[in-house]
């Protein structure tokens, strides 16, 4: 029998994972960056269903307290989602610079080139 | 060799005619790139009528990005050495013979100029001549080479160092990234003394922030570089 804990555990982690599917079919969310949620909603619905498997984990490694490891899976959770997306951000930081640096270039070519252009064109004229 | 003087420029409108005015004095026949890392104070209108070549980077990319910018440039034009001077005066265009010279006789990927190799009349703050030698100290450690200014920004780079640093020129205020990266693809880099002014007019972009990021920057480059993998193959003998 499901107490009201886990039925509510079990909704919130479904509508999760829901709401990431959406995203994804409404193309707000790319496919590459939604592996992270997904996985953490998978995560967190299996451990919903499965009750006992936190407790039984939670045994094994000593710890006393079945909820603190959740909080500690949680805290491993966050950390890699942030540094995954610091390393997408700094990846992105990298090709805007470089787009940034090739206008100026492709601009700078273009004035040489009309430069180049006018000036011939005056030695014909 | 086909030389070029690249000069990042960040609000620089009070500077930049004096610094341009000045080279063209010594050398007249010397090709200016002015790379105007999207200033603020009008000194990409200034650009047209200076008489020199310039990229107008449409968002700030920091004085590194600005520089790489610049490189990339001067190597598709088939430029083969690029001198590099800040925007504000600071550096004296009659000393740029002193940076060519190791590089034409084949001494030098590059060069430095180094306000503090021999004494000179330049002066900073106590905290920031501490800062300075302290980098100087660990930077000269890991390259296994004197280094006494780390943080000049007065280089002349040689054929070999522009192709690898149009695409690997670090960024931010990179100076002593630089001389790591240099360092770690056996690119020599050769210091010689120069003397430097105080800059010429407005406020230079590296504040207190700015500065300490940096730093921590450096301090993290330090521990990293030496462990990347090289862009350069070593030079057979």
């Amino acid at each position: 029998m499901l107490d009201p804990v886990q039925i509510l555990a079990i909704v919130v982690s479904a509508l999760l994972l829901l709401l990431v599917l959406e995203l994804v079919r409404r193309r707000l969310l790319g496919e590459e960056y939604a592996m992270v949620w997904i996985l953490g909603a998978v995560g967190l619905l299996a451990l919903s269903v499965w009750r006992g498997a936190l407790d039984t984990v939670a045994r094994w490694l000593g710890v006393l307290y079945g909820p603190a490891l959740l909080l500690l899976l949680l805290g491993f959770f966050v950390f890699i989602a942030l540094l995954f997306f610091s390393v997408v951000v700094s990846r992105q930081r990298v090709q805007i610079d470089r787009l940034i640096e090739d206008i100026a270039i492709l601009e700078a070519r273009l004035r040489d080139h009309g430069e180049d252009e006018h000036g011939s064109r005056s030695v014909t004229e | 060799m086909k030389t070029i003087a690249v000069i990042p420029a960040r609000n620089e409108a009070a500077n930049l005619r004096m610094v341009v005015d000045g080279i063209r004095e010594l050398y007249p026949s010397l090709d200016i790139l002015v790379v105007d890392d999207a200033s603020t104070d009008g000194t990409s209108d200034l650009l047209p009528d200076l008489g020199v070549r310039w990229l107008s980077l449409a968002q700030r990319i920091g004085v590194g990005g600005a520089i790489r910018a610049g490189l990339r440039y001067a190597r598709g034009l088939g430029f083969e050495v690029a001198l590099r001077l800040d925007g504000d005066g600071q550096h004296l265009p009659e000393h740029l013979d002193r940076l060519l010279r190791p590089i034409e006789s084949g001494d030098a990927d590059a060069v430095v100029g180094s306000r503090f190799k021999t004494p000179s009349g330049y002066h900073a703050p106590l905290g920031r001549r501490i800062v300075h030698r302290a980098l100087a100290v660990c930077l000269s450690q890991l390259t296994q080479q004197p280094v006494t200014d780390p943080t000049s920004g007065f280089w002349a780079f040689g054929p070999r160092s522009l192709q690898v640093l149009g695409d690997h020129y670090p960024k931010g205020y990179s100076e002593p990234e630089l001389l790591l990266f240099m360092c770690r693809n056996n690119l020599t880099v050769v210091e010689v003394p120069v003397e430097m002014r105080q800059r010429h007019a407005g406020r230079s972009s590296l504040t207190l922030l700015r500065a300490s990021l940096a730093l921590a920057r450096t301090a993290l480059a330090m521990i990293v570089v030496p462990l990347r993998t090289t862009v350069v193959r070593k030079r057979h003998a």
